[in-house]
């Protein structure tokens, strides 16, 4: 095989159309098709979106009762809700009758729902209450069995303010699937002294062209950053704090920024989870800086070892579409193999000082956002990604980097270096288990 | 020196600033601003803006570094770089006693990437429509632009890459 004839087939080529992840000893290999074909995105849906749990928004997004907001189980368009005993719950955003959406805005506060078409109503807690005309002469028969409401979405579940929902009923525990993405949820709302994140109301939003997979690999590719974001790089190395930063990005030169880049440890989690964590190195300078009390308090409540983990520069990919990175929660639906809508939540970490809240907002608007000074080259890297997956004629995608170096846990969890692919193969693992399913 | 701004000269200094931003005549541009001159574009105004991210919220330092990153670096975002073309409209002058007034205008704005046009995100054509307002400032005879706030009509919404100067 000459080193053309297609990266990283390993062998044996063709026998099973199938496939879409090839692995060997020391290689790792992702199919094309993966990214781009129709009938792999109709099955993920069927067999990811459909089987597990999904995130689907947070707490503090409808925080009284009888709030709503809309959200997506995958391409499904999903309401999400809180009754009048404050219990969450969701439903398909599609009337019983025949089939309208319900509600048109995106978040509202409404005892009942009227479906705009042919005005049934319905309960916050999904019952049908009312259908105009009900028993006219020509109105439904003695027989007709009136759908008891909207359908509702089998299982939804909080951790921590974060709501998931799943259409299986039979989906396995939420802490089982969340893993050691449940601990990145706890640093980061442990970073609150009362253990609440508050998102903030207008996320950025993007809709941009690339599969929805990029973006679960992309929130933790630390290899990609000194290339793709190489002007931030030179940016933070001319303004440093000077332009809002606010200690975000450590290290004052493009050399010290890539050593910060390789430190730390990623795990790539069974669930398909991929997760950095780096221990802040700067304890002394955080307990006796501007924000003394605020970190003495965390520390207090934390215990000092903790809180280093607490306080660190940790980023998550959480299986199968949410990011968290910085103070933000992300999220990603699929919308057709090659178009992605992704939205950015900033929070504020309640009880922290308002001073602290507005920099790291500030630091993220300087980064993020369609006019961010990152987030445009990522998004221009889906497309330029996309577009090099049209020349499908080459088969295979190589995700080897780090294999021989990372290795596997106790708990599943394989734990590699950053800049390693560990975090992206591990998200391959769970997608190739799902996909494969009967 | 007492003044006020008439719509004639309202609509030069739109026409040049927009004539700057078109040709990528940004240090230029820059020079049209005060001092503590602030180029926003929010996502939602109403809100303060230290509780809501901005898709730009531009201090004079944060001005600069926008500058410097699409004269000085070679980023992805803009490579093949943006071509621009400024559309003005409905230009009304609402004077603030000698020394300041604000300037309305709508503005549509039209954007193509050069490059390989046969590739995803390049060789579209996309319009971005907004209504701005131009706060002005008399400094030494001069008007300058104390904040340039736009108002882009789909600004909750899904924006496509943003990372010109509007
Ligand atoms: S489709 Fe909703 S009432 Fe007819
Ligand atoms: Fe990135």
């Amino acid at each position: 095989m000459n080193a053309f004839d297609n990266a990283g087939s390993l062998g044996a080529e063709g026998e099973n159309r199938d496939e879409l992840v090839r692995t060997a000893p020391h290689a790792f290999r992702v199919h094309t098709r993966a990214y781009t074909d129709a009938e792999v995105f109709a099955r993920e849906q069927k067999q990811i979106f459909g089987k597990i749990w999904v995130y689907v928004g947070h707490e503090s997004e409808i925080p009284a009762a009888y709030d709503w907001k809309t959200s997506h189980i995958g391409t499904q368009p999903i309401i999400v809700t809180r009754d009048q005993e404050g219990r969450l719950g969701a439903f398909l955003n599609r009337c019983a009758h025949r089939g309208a959406s319900i509600c048109r805005e995106a978040k509202g506060n409404s005892k009942s729902f009227t479906c705009p078409y042919h005005a049934w109503t319905y309960g916050i807690d999904g019952k049908l209450t009312g259908i105009p005309y009900h028993h006219e002469p020509n109105g439904y028969s003695e027989h007709f069995q009136m759908p008891e409401g909207l359908y509702r979405i089998p299982k939804v579940e909080s951790y921590r303010g974060f709501i998931f929902a799943s259409l299986n009923s039979k989906v396995q525990p939420l802490l089982d699937q969340l893993g050691t993405a449940k601990l990145m949820i706890d640093r980061r709302v442990e970073r609150s002294p009362v253990g609440e994140l508050v998102l903030r109301s207008v996320p950025y939003v993007a809709r941009f062209k690339g599969n929805w997979k990029f973006q679960s690999e992309n929130i933790v590719d630390g290899y990609h950053f000194i290339q793709t974001h190489y002007a931030f790089v030179k940016l933070q190395e001319k303004y440093q704090d000077t332009t809002g930063d606010f200690g975000v990005h450590k290290g004052a030169s493009i050399s010290e920024m890539r050593k910060h880049r390789i430190q730390g440890t990623v795990y790539g989690c069974p669930q398909g989870h991929g997760i950095n964590f780096r221990r802040a190195a700067n304890i002394d300078d955080l307990v006796t800086g501007e924000y003394a009390d605020y970190h003495k308090e965390l520390r207090a409540l934390r215990g000092e070892e903790e809180f280093g983990w607490i306080i660190g520069t940790n980023a998550a990919s959480i299986f199968p579409n949410m990011g968290m990175i910085h103070q933000q929660i992300r999220t990603w639906r699929p919308v057709s193999p090659d178009v992605t809508e992704v939205r950015i939540y900033l929070y504020d970490v309640k009880g922290a000082p308002d001073r602290l809240n507005e920099g790291w907002l500030r630091s993220q608007e300087r980064f993020y956002g369609p006019a961010g000074h990152g987030m445009a080259d990522d998004v221009e890297m889906f497309a330029v990604n996309q577009q090099g997956l049209e020349a499908s004629a080459m088969d295979w995608l190589i995700l080897d980097r780090g294999i021989d170096q990372e290795k596997l846990l106790d708990n599943g969890d394989y734990e590699g270096m950053l800049s390693s692919e560990t975090a992206q193969r591990a998200f391959w693992r769970r997608y190739s288990k799902l996909m494969e399913q009967a | 020196m007492a003044s006020t701004l008439t719509r004639a000269e309202a609509e030069a200094l739109l026409y040049r600033e927009a004539r700057l931003l078109d040709t990528r005549q940004l240090d230029e541009w820059q020079t049209l601003f005060a001092e503590d001159g602030v180029y926003w574009i929010p996502i939602d105004e109403t809100k303060p803006i230290s509780e809501n991210a901005s898709l730009i919220y531009d201090s004079p330092a944060r001005r600069d570094e926008r500058v410097y990153h699409l004269l000085h670096t070679v980023f992805p975002a803009q490579t093949p770089p943006s071509r621009l073309l400024h559309f003005i409209n409905n230009v009304e002058v609402e004077g603030r006693g000698d020394s300041e007034a604000v300037i309305h205008s709508n503005q549509i704005i039209y954007e193509t990437r050069l490059g390989d046009f046969s590739q995803y995100g390049l060789g579209e054509l996309r319009p971005i429509v907004a209504s701005m307002r131009h706060e002005m400032r008399l400094v030494d005879g001069a008007w300058k632009i104390a904040l340039k706030q736009i108002l882009l009509i789909n600004r909750e919404m899904p924006q496509g890459n943003l990372t010109f100067i509007i």
